[in-house]
């Protein structure tokens, strides 16, 4: 009944097809931002540049508006990214740089997941007794820390006392080759064991912290979620097959409860990549939350063309963990027809 | 006398919430026989619901309390029950459909998984895999009855015969059950089942998706089904409908059946014997026959008299005056009183004898039993 | 016996307008129902509590700092003009938070820094809520198509979904590198990415409350348009958008302060000082594990005064469970049944109307009728 594979495949056209617009948008808006509200932006944004730069940046400003609009269009699609005021191009920067913050994001999305759902099932288990406020005092906690505090703090006292590195993907530069840039991963093809120890060890305390802040909205979303399905009927009629307690829980509500869960996806992709800007900068991990950390003006060096990237791919990134998650929701809720 | 299959005796339940205790139910006493029907029947808020959920310990427990009381079911009392134990004690014997069917069945899972699921663990209890609470005498086993005639092609199924060589000694995979699920659907009188074991509840019509709970509910095998006003929620020609399949099944399944409704005219047809309950506690109970026919409470009276009997002529229509008590601030003495014309001062003081039997006639299913002073003046009354 | 509808209210035909109420009653009332809220959500209550004690410190850091700041080298203000003499030294009795090595005792700076921050969080997040809420009733309550309320909410949502595909902290960022550092700045930044947010939940809320029977009775009988927004619809929406905005006002607090940590911000030290600003300054040039009193006080205040905003909003949250109104918002009357439709003259007395309260809490516990 309109769910068959190639049913599925017109579906996920029709929406990525849809968002192309906000994709255009979002262009748009990261120009005017950037190009058309900027005040003075050539001595900002080029602060210890040589002259010659200053100047080719001011004669960029004094063209007319269209002109830097289809320029600025033109060269964003071409992945001509332009370069920074010392001369790097952005491009290779920016996809050296992704791996390493995607392999952050999937990690940090994969605690949330395995650690923030089954608390918000205990939460919903326990509603209004000391469970449920034990679970929501953390993921409150998460919610209020500043990212940077969090990441300090762990970084500073946590760490020692854990035994964790702070800095960077390894402790020394691998010796295998990087096949996906992804440093975990990398060392898993190798086969090199103690390199996939150390990477792990790198990677656990910011993917943890950024997990920490941001688990709040999943844990309360699939709390209100099983507070809506536990007291329907079908969950009684699961009860009386003898089903045990476990598996009624987590097979039959909460299979229903992530439906409305799976939005809430979208909204922490935002939240982690905003998140990822101060971690990899306090983890000194390679990623392009540290490149925008520098770039947007944390380092006192700004980088206009590489600000300019960094924003549309932060903004490419939200909308694309969106369209995931649309169509995982399209895909778990058998009412949702897919022609 | 056999065993009965289920007895209740002097059960109470409360609900504590932060506004206050609710007596959900009160002193409640009955008797399910094995194979007959049971109706209980009174108004929302009444307690029947709470009891019916409350036999297989479905209820919250944190908010509802037993306070007192035993649940007999087949010989072992099911209130002590542990809640880890709890698991064990649903699926064996006792099943359930309840109100809503759109709520009952999982929306996200296909008709064919649900009803295999519910298959699958009665075979891994029946083949020792899982733990059995308490190994009652055997529930109702289709194999030894003999196969009925086909009378006609669009309302007699098969029902087949040789389920108990089917199962055997392995583990087997969900769809193994495929030919079991085929014959429960059957069974509830749905031709085709193999055109709707890969469609999702939605995709249902109403009276479908409560045919299959049915179905679902049956393929337990149970010894005693409780149905929870299974079809309030159905249009009236839908309802129809599946009460003439539960009476049918009625006759061919050995469950004895304990079925919560509001609607008299309904339990009327299908009950043998009836239970009257009103804000928590069972006022009546006896014979349908003799409850129709010579209500012995004044509640029971007043509900039979307020039914409409001649449309359009029947004005202004009979009604009792007063409201159901709030069950946290429940009036002293009989809870009926307030809303009595037989009310004496004594009924404001003394609550009055629980379910006093006022006649027992030889060859009636029960004894008639009614909880007021006063029961033999209700004849009395218009 | 039919689920009455909850609150149904005296009616007096032909009185036209709002019956007079018993005000005395129906604060009691509401008062004891928030008693009871509270007693069964204590973080709720400790949400509450922590959030009227900060605002009432707020208050008095404006008004007379002098009464509990003792120092405030920064601002010339406090019990003593002059810096205090014991410098650098670890928390102690005359200096709570501890001395850094410039002169300033860090409860001053704290405590001075607390109205700031709370002001900027409270501000944006009203900002927010009135420009994002007003756009948002435009696209929700007047998005017929083919009108020119049609087309203004697509135009209405279309920039609201651009605005949202940007995670808020890297659009503020950007448009602070654009327009210059400085705490206006700043503020401007966040103002701009934060009122999305506000657009989607009140148009849906909108939507939502649009839908609602006697909504749809009352537009039918011809009652115009902005009145039933104000009456009905404005008043349904304040409910999960007031829940939001408290729940915002700890983001933002959060956000603000991490730009101001990224640099973007008020410059520390300066005329006033800002937690996120003391921190960025204090982890760039200390080592933190030997002077640790330096950021561990402003983090305790960013991160107490965030959660109390939090629970306080999220137990808010709570109490207006969307199970229960849901329940509210299919039962025929809603908040109130508006004046013009005409009501039976039903006449709940205090035991019924307690009553009703019983039962709804009842149901909320999963009663089985």
């Amino acid at each position: 009944m309109g769910r068959s594979l190639e049913d599925l495949i017109i579906f996920i056209l029709k929406r990525f097809l849809q968002l192309l617009p906000v994709l255009l948008g979002v262009i748009v808006l990261t120009f005017l931002v950037t190009h058309v509200a900027a005040i003075d932006p050539c001595p900002r944004w080029y602060q210890k540049a040589s002259l010659a730069v200053i100047n080719h940046c001011k004669a960029q400003f004094a063209l007319p508006l269209w002109t830097q609009f289809w320029n600025y269009f033109t060269q964003l699609l071409s992945g001509n990214w332009g370069t920074s005021p010392l001369g790097v191009p952005v491009y290779p920067v920016i996809s050296a740089a992704f791996p390493a913050t995607l392999e952050l994001v999937l990690t940090s999305m994969f605690l949330m997941i395995f650690i923030g759902i089954p608390l918000g099932v205990i939460a919903a288990q326990f509603a209004g007794r000391w469970g449920d406020h034990l679970v929501r005092v953390l993921y409150l906690s998460g919610w209020s820390i500043p990212t940077y505090v969090g990441a300090i703090i762990a970084a500073v006292f946590l760490a020692p006392f854990l035994g964790l590195p702070t800095s960077g993907e390894y402790s020394a530069p691998p010796p295998f080759p990087q096949v996906t840039h992804m440093s975990v991963v990398d060392a898993i093809i190798a086969l090199n064991f103690p390199y996939t120890i150390d990477a792990l060890s790198h990677l656990i305390l910011p993917a943890g912290v950024l997990a920490f802040i941001e688990m709040g909205n999943a844990t309360r979303m699939t709390r209100s979620a099983m507070l809506e399905v536990l007291p329907l009927e079908y969950v009684k009629s699961a009860r009386m097959k003898g089903l045990s307690n476990f598996v009624v829980l987590y097979k039959h509500a909460l299979r229903n409860a992530l439906i409305t869960a799976t939005t809430v996806l979208g909204v922490t992709a935002g939240g982690l990549l905003a998140g990822t800007v101060v971690i990899e900068e306090v983890f000194g991990w390679p990623g392009i939350g540290a490149y925008a950390f520098a770039v947007l003006g944390g380092g006192g060096r700004p980088d206009f063309d590489g600000a300019i990237a960094v924003v549309v791919v932060f903004a490419i990134g939200v909308v694309v963990a969106n369209l995931i998650a649309d169509i995982l929701y399209g895909v778990l809720d058998p009412r949702v027809e897919w022609r | 006398m056999t065993q009965p299959v289920l007895s209740i005796e002097h059960l109470s339940i409360d609900y504590e919430v932060g506004a206050g205790v609710f007596h959900a139910v009160s002193d409640v006493s009955l008797v399910v026989p094995p194979g007959r029907v049971v109706g209980i029947v009174g108004e929302t808020g009444c307690g029947k619901s709470t009891l019916a959920q409350a036999i297989p310990r479905l209820l919250p427990e944190p908010p509802a309390h037993y306070r007192s009381g035993k649940i007999i079911f087949q010989g072992t009392d099911l209130i002590p029950v542990p809640r880890g134990k709890l698991p064990q004690v649903r699926g064996t014997g006792i099943g359930m459909i309840f109100q809503e069917p759109l709520n009952s069945l999982n929306p996200a899972f296909r008709v064919f998984d649900q009803i295999a699921e519910a298959i699958q663990m009665r075979h891994w209890r029946e083949e020792g895999i899982l733990p059995v609470f308490h190994p009652g005498p055997t529930p109702f086993d289709y194999t030894h009855r003999p196969l009925p005639e086909p009378v006609d092609v669009l309302s007699r199924p098969v029902v087949p015969g040789n389920a108990k060589a089917a199962v055997a000694k392995k583990v087997r995979t969900r769809s193994d059950f495929r030919k079991e699920v085929l014959e429960y659907l059957r069974l509830v009188r749905i031709n085709d089942p193999e055109t709707i074991l890969d469609l999702y509840p939605h995709e249902l019509s109403g009276g479908m998706r409560q045919r299959i709970m049915i179905a679902m509910a049956l393929s337990g095998k149970p010894a005693l089904l409780i149905a929870d006003e299974p079809t309030s929620a159905l249009d009236v020609t839908i309802q129809a409908q599946v009460l003439t399949l539960m009476k049918e099944l009625i006759d061919e399944v050995q469950a004895s059946i304990l079925y919560i409704s509001h609607d008299l005219g309904v339990v009327a047809e299908t009950a043998d014997d009836l239970g009257v309950m009103y804000a928590g506690q069972l006022v009546e109970f006896g014979p349908v026959a003799e409850i129709f026919e010579a209500p012995r409470h004044p509640y029971t009276k007043s509900l039979l008299r307020s039914i409409p009997t001649r449309y359009k002529s029947d004005w202004p229509m009979p009604t009792i005056p007063g409201a159901v008590p709030n069950l946290s601030r429940l009036p002293r003495g009989c809870r009926f009183h307030p809303r009595c014309s037989l009310a004496k001062p004594i009924c404001a003081q003394d609550p009055g004898p629980v379910l006093r039997v006022i006649e027992a006639r030889a060859g009636s299913s029960s004894s008639h039993q009614a909880s007021c002073h006063f029961a033999e003046e209700v004849a009395s009354l218009p | 016996m039919a689920a009455t509808p909850l609150k149904v209210r005296r009616h007096r035909r032909g009185s036209g307008g709002t019956p007079p109420r018993p005000v005395g009653r129906s604060v009691w009332r509401s008062v004891r129902g928030l008693y009871r809220v509270m007693r069964a959500n204590p973080l709720t209550f400790i949400g509450f509590l922590l959030v009227a004690i900060i605002l009432i410190l707020a208050l008095i850091v404006i008004v007379d700092p002098a009464l509990i700041v003792p120092y405030g080298a920064a601002q010339n203000t406090g019990v003593y003009k002059q810096p205090p003499t014991l410098l650098q030294w670890p928390p102690s009795i005359q200096h709570p938070f501890g001395t850094d090595q410039g002169g300033l005792d860090i409860y001053s700076e704290v405590m001075l820094a607390l109205p700031l921050d709370l002001g900027i969080g409270i501000g944006i997040a009203a900002f927010a809520l009135i420009a994002g809420g007003a756009l948002g009733l435009i696209a929700g309550f007047w998005d017929q198509p083919r009108t020119l309320g049609g087309a203004l909410s697509v135009v209405i949502m279309r920039t609201t979904d651009v605005f949202l595909a940007f995670p808020s902290l890297v659009l503020a960022l950007a448009i602070v590198a654009s327009i210059g550092r400085g705490v206006w700045a700043a503020i401007l930044a966040i103002m701009i990415t934060w009122w999305p947010y506000y657009v989607r939940l009140v148009r849906g809320e909108t939507l939502a409350v649009k839908h609602l029977p006697y909504v749809t009775a009352a537009r039918a009988a011809g009652v115009r348009d902005t009145r039933i927004l104000t009456r009905h619809v404005l008043r349904n929406v304040l409910e999960p958008v007031v829940v939001y905005f408290t729940l915002d006002i700890g983001t933002v607090l959060v956000t603000f302060s991490t730009i101001s940590f990224v640099g973007a911000g008020i410059p520390f030290p300066g005329k006033v000082p800002e937690w996120g600003s003391m921190m960025s300054f204090y982890q760039q040039n200390y080592v933190l594990s030997t002077y640790w009193w330096y950021i561990t006080f402003p983090a305790i205040a960013i991160f107490m005064s965030a959660l109390a905003f939090s629970l306080l909003g999220d137990g808010l949250r709570d109490v207006l469970d969307p199970r229960t109104r849901r329940a509210l918002a299919e039962s025929s009357s809603f908040h109130e049944p508006p004046a013009e439709v005409p009501q039976p003259a039903a006449t709940p007395d205090a035991a019924e109307a307690e009553e009703e309260e019983i039962e709804e809490e009842a149901r909320e516990a999963g009663v089985a009728a």
